[in-house]
């Protein structure tokens, strides 16, 4: 809201420190934006400034320079002078000139207009077009002026139509047409549709209300009688209307935040008066209102005892009163023993309740007075389990030298598409793209962090380790349903699939994951045939690993190996224990033996590892993968050696030569008969 | 020779093989004075050794004894000498090892800034009793809006300033609809549903990814996170309020930091401020914050006469950039390990 320092004088006696006045209303609700002198603005006259002030959405009564003086006159505790306009009304009685029909009360709860006959269409006088001027508003003529004027005064929209151009003399409050199309005073054309209110004469639309002007009824230098419109239109019907035609003006921008709806009377009496006085013309008789009839206020009880409840501060009955009376609230009831009861004035339509006396109150007693030593009792809190387990992933990752990335959590179809491991269900969408082309919720962090490791080395040749923990959103049932979000830690890296899988055994040994890390091949395009696999604790999925296929890679620019992995962090959380439990160790020693077997190609490392844990038993404290070996020459066809350590160990008892060899010839039986491995020598 | 003669004659020897030593300033010098005192043939030490045969054999324990601590007082005086005059090159050390050479680094990753600023505010705030809360991202209207006191006609909740989600109902590229769900647009949601699921007292912060449509650049970012704190008991004031915004932001900021309360608008408290912080000498703008609304406790089934509260909310990325002077927002959200690797 621009005011202007003349302006603003004609209501109020302004203090000479203007700076001071600038920081007293930030620290009252107009926020100070910003103040141009006529240096900076020549289109200020040389005495005056323009002031910009923030008004908040529930501050329409500020949206006026009246609004803004009476801000001015509590706090400084001085006079607000409002003009009180008067008519000379002729002898022709407004509604033998003219006839509203008010067919949308939900847009339009007050529709009003009166008739000035016989003006002369011409410049306004130099005062209101410096007046308007100093706020950045175009002069126009002396009746689209004065509009202009009383609406930056009071906040009031305006419109004057040619009397001359309404069809039948007949203003009709209706709903737009389907399709219907009008000309605006911008002289472009809108298409409308039921859901928007026009205010129309007998054939078509003339106005979108409270938004903009038709060009068809516009008051131009021939006109000689015009209607006055003032009206109260719903913030939420103007809103729709004003976004759906992307046709912003100061008019829908007022109703959007409520304009006093007695004001209105006022406001058309003021124009008309205005209009008077520099385009001659005489006032039809009385004013058409289709509700002049305004609900009382309920009145507000404001208890002394609820100010010190919400505030922590005491403010005496007599400065209570004095603000809340110099705001424009009616007392029948001043505050006697402890509480008082107040109607709020017809412009504060956010003033409803004892909590909003309070915060009017607070406001112009001033924040400044409420103290900053008054501490809360003390009371415990708690990590939660879901932050410590995060800050060992992190501590385990960045050690495994990974870095946080931080993604968007809306991506590409692109993105999208390219890797779905944890369900089928399409991805929810957002209406509008929060980044360009990204409107698709994220069911896997996975195609982000690939966009950031080939981006990294498009733009630096760095092949970026990272890791992200984020939410996916995995799709319910039906469409109504809010989303499975399941926090997820997803990891990119370098290396072969090992690498990336010893990150992820370390991530579990560090949590404390009671079962045993399982694989299970699952195929997927895009990834390495058989180098994708799904993780699981126990019986529980965990999540995936897999190497990224050549093809895909290609398509992201990137070069070497890339392994990805996903994980659940409530699978991982279902099963950790964060607080490590002490294993006694044997006081025994320990004997080491290495043995090397040929076995068939088909046999995996958790079938060997198994056979030799069951063959054993609790004597077993540790088997150790070492390498594998292929001879074909030596070995035939599909045959591999795999040597392994096993540490052998009892807790009982110093385990002898012998006891160990007994161990190592069940293992090697078990070997044998289980897997048809054979033991080297 | 008398053990007397012996003795005096050692320590003369001793004295001047030292002296001569100590001030030997050139190799050359130094193999001289090397030669005529240690030397294998006629070394002075050589040489009064074999003088110990003509000492009484009583007193040639005492003799030896002498004898081997002022042999090794000389040996010590050459070493010295010698390896004063090579500058110690000569001490077997390896001449190609270059300890200045810079060390061989782990490969140690980087935690997100984001992150480094989330703990630090969660500890803070854990230090004043409040717990950490989490709740969902895709909202419904009721937990967005209703709850938080903002009428379907209030433009907070304009489509235009939400993600609201599609549905095959609009269809995917029908825009400008007020949907069933949206993206939330604060972490005020988490409010309402904690307060829903427990009764006063209530200290918690929330905090989390929030999303609002702006168009990327230096200070705007489509999704941001939130740190919102909410106190609710039978007697917490606005007084409460302004301590624990100063106790936080002197324990963020460091010193004393001056804080004030600008009115300003929520939906969800009343009466509602703006608060900043006195900054290197400007008055820096923090974030709202408030008295619950008693609307609020109404929708959560508690009572506002019974109990009151405050309510705070502080962008994350604003106090993250300002305490490690980032200057682009869209930085943190890059991936870019020429940035991540910065913290």
């Amino acid at each position: 809201m621009l005011v202007s320092w003349k302006w603003l004088s004609r209501y109020v006696d302004l203090p000479t420190d203007r700076e001071e006045l600038e920081t007293r209303l930030s620290l009252s609700g107009l926020n100070h934006e910003g103040t141009e002198t006529p240096s900076e603005n020549p289109a200020l006259a040389a005495d005056d400034v323009c002031i910009d002030l923030e008004v908040t959405s529930n501050r329409g009564d500020c949206l006026g320079h009246i609004g803004v003086a009476r801000e001015i006159a509590v706090l400084y505790d001085t006079e607000l002078r409002v003009p009180s306009p008067t008519l000379e009304e002729s002898k022709t009685d407004v509604t033998s000139l003219l006839s509203v029909v008010n067919e949308f009360t939900e847009a339009c709860p007050r529709y009003t207009a009166r008739v000035i006959q016989g003006v002369k269409v011409g410049p306004s006088p130099q005062w209101m077009q410096d007046a308007l001027t100093s706020v950045g508003i175009g002069v126009v003529n002396n009746v689209v002026d004065a509009t202009n004027y009383v609406l930056m005064e009071c906040g009031q929209p305006l419109h004057a139509f040619d009397h001359a151009k309404i069809a039948d003399q007949k203003i009709v409050v209706r709903p737009a047409g389907e399709k219907e199309v009008i000309t605006a005073i911008d002289h472009r054309q809108y298409e409308l549709d039921p859901s928007m209110c026009v205010i129309a004469d007998a054939q078509s639309a003339s106005a979108v209300a409270g938004v903009m002007g038709g060009a068809d009824s516009e008051v131009t230098e021939s006109t000689k009688d015009i209607v006055i419109e003032a009206a109260v239109f719903t913030p939420l019907s103007v809103r729709r209307t004003a976004r759906k035609l992307k046709l912003h003006s100061p008019s829908s921008f007022r109703f959007e935040r409520r304009v006093d709806p007695v004001g209105v009377e006022w406001a058309s009496r003021r124009v008309c008066q205005l209009i008077v006085e520099s385009a001659g013309g005489t006032v039809a008789k009385g004013i058409i209102d289709t509700a002049p009839e305004i609900d009382p206020r309920e009145p507000i009880v404001l208890r002394l005892s609820q100010l010190e409840r919400i505030l922590g501060i005491t403010i005496g009955a007599d400065e209570v009163d004095r603000i809340l009376t110099s705001l424009g609230c009616d007392s029948d009831a001043k505050i006697s023993s402890g509480s008082g009861s107040y109607n709020a004035p017809s412009w504060r339509h956010d003033l409803t309740r004892e909590a909003d006396l309070i915060e009017e109150v607070a406001r112009i007693h001033g924040y400044d007075k409420i103290p900053e030593d008054s501490p809360i009792p003390v009371a415990p809190s708690s990590k939660r389990t879901f932050d410590s387990a995060t800050e060992k992933i992190r501590g385990v990752l960045t050690a495994a030298g990974l870095s946080e990335a931080m993604t968007p959590s809306v991506v590409t179809k692109k993105l999208d598409t390219s890797l779905s491991p944890w369900t089928e269900r399409p991805a929810l969408s957002t209406q509008t793209a929060m980044l360009k082309g990204a409107k698709r919720l994220r069911r896997t962090l996975l195609p982000s962090l690939i966009e950031a490791r080939a981006n990294n080395w498009a733009s630096a040749s760095v092949e970026a380790d990272l890791f992200e923990i984020a939410h996916l959103y995995l799709p319910g049932e039906t469409e109504d349903d809010l989303p499975e979000e399941l926090y997820a830690v997803s990891l990119v890296c370098g290396g072969d699939f090992f690498a990336a899988k010893g990150i992820i055994e370390s991530l579990c040994d560090r949590l404390g994951t009671r079962q045993s890390l399982s694989v299970a091949p699952v195929d997927s395009p895009g990834f390495v045939a058989g180098q994708l696999v799904q993780l699981s604790l126990g019986e529980t999925s965990l999540g995936y690993l897999g190497v990224v296929a050549p093809k895909t890679l290609k398509q992201w620019k990137l070069s070497g190996n890339v392994v990805v992995a996903e994980l659940s962090i409530a699978a991982l959380l279902a099963d950790a224990e964060l607080v490590p439990q002490q294993q006694i160790v044997s006081m025994f020693p320990s004997v080491e033996r290495d043995l090397n077997f040929v076995m068939s190609e088909s046999v995996r490392w958790n079938e060997l590892e198994n056979v030799v844990r069951s063959a054993v038993g609790d004597q077993l404290k540790s088997v150790t993968y070492r390498e594998t070996y292929r001879d074909p020459k030596k070995d035939g066809k599909d045959r591999k050696r795999v040597l392994l350590s096993m540490q052998l160990q009892s807790d009982q008892t110093t385990l002898s030569g012998d006891d160990a060899d007994a161990l190592v010839q069940s293992v090697i039986g078990a070997c044998k008969k289980k897997l048809d491995a054979e033991l080297l020598g | 020779m008398s053990l007397q003669n012996f003795l005096s004659a050692l320590d003369a020897l001793q004295s001047e093989a030292i002296a001569t030593l100590d001030s030997a300033s050139d190799p050359e010098a130094f193999e001289a004075a090397r030669v005529k005192y240690v030397g294998q043939k006629k070394g002075a030490l050589k040489d009064i050794q074999k003088q110990m045969g003509s000492v009484a054999a009583g007193d040639r324990k005492s003799a030896g004894m002498r004898l081997n601590e002022v042999k090794q007082a000389i040996e010590k005086a050459v070493a010295e000498a010698q390896s004063r005059l090579s500058g110690g090159g000569d001490s077997g050390a390896d001449p190609t090892f270059d300890p200045t050479l810079p060390g061989v680094r782990p490969k140690i990753g980087h935690i997100h800034p984001i992150t480094q600023t989330i703990t630090h505010l969660t500890e803070i705030m854990g230090r004043m009793g409040f717990e950490a809360a989490e709740g969902p991202e895709v909202e419904d209207p009721h937990h967005n809006f209703v709850a938080l006191n903002i009428p379907e006609d209030h433009p907070a909740r304009d489509p235009l300033d939400n993600f609201y989600l599609a549905t095959a109902a609009t269809g995917t590229e029908k825009q400008n609809v007020e949907g069933t769900r949206l993206l939330r647009s604060q972490t005020s949601t988490v409010q309402i549903r904690v307060m829903a699921n427990r009764k006063p007292p209530v200290r918690v912060i929330s905090l989390g990814r929030v999303y609002r449509p702006d168009d990327p650049d230096a200070t705007h970012f489509p999704m941001f996170h939130q740190m919102e704190g909410l106190l609710v008991d039978t007697h917490v004031t606005m007084a409460n309020l302004k301590t624990v915004l100063r106790v936080f932001a002197t324990n963020y900021l460091g010193g004393d930091v001056e804080i004030r309360f600008r009115p300003s608008f929520f939906p969800f408290t009343e009466p509602s401020v703006e608060v900043d912080f006195l900054w290197d000498g400007n008055w820096i703008e923090f974030g709202g914050a408030g008295m619950v609304d008693p609307n609020v406790f109404r929708a959560v089934g508690y009572d506002p006469e019974e109990v009151s509260g405050f309510a705070f909310g502080l962008g994350v990325e604003r106090l993250c950039m300002r305490r490690h002077g980032i200057k682009d927002i869209r930085d943190l959200y890059s991936g870019d390990m020429r940035f991540l690797s910065q913290f």
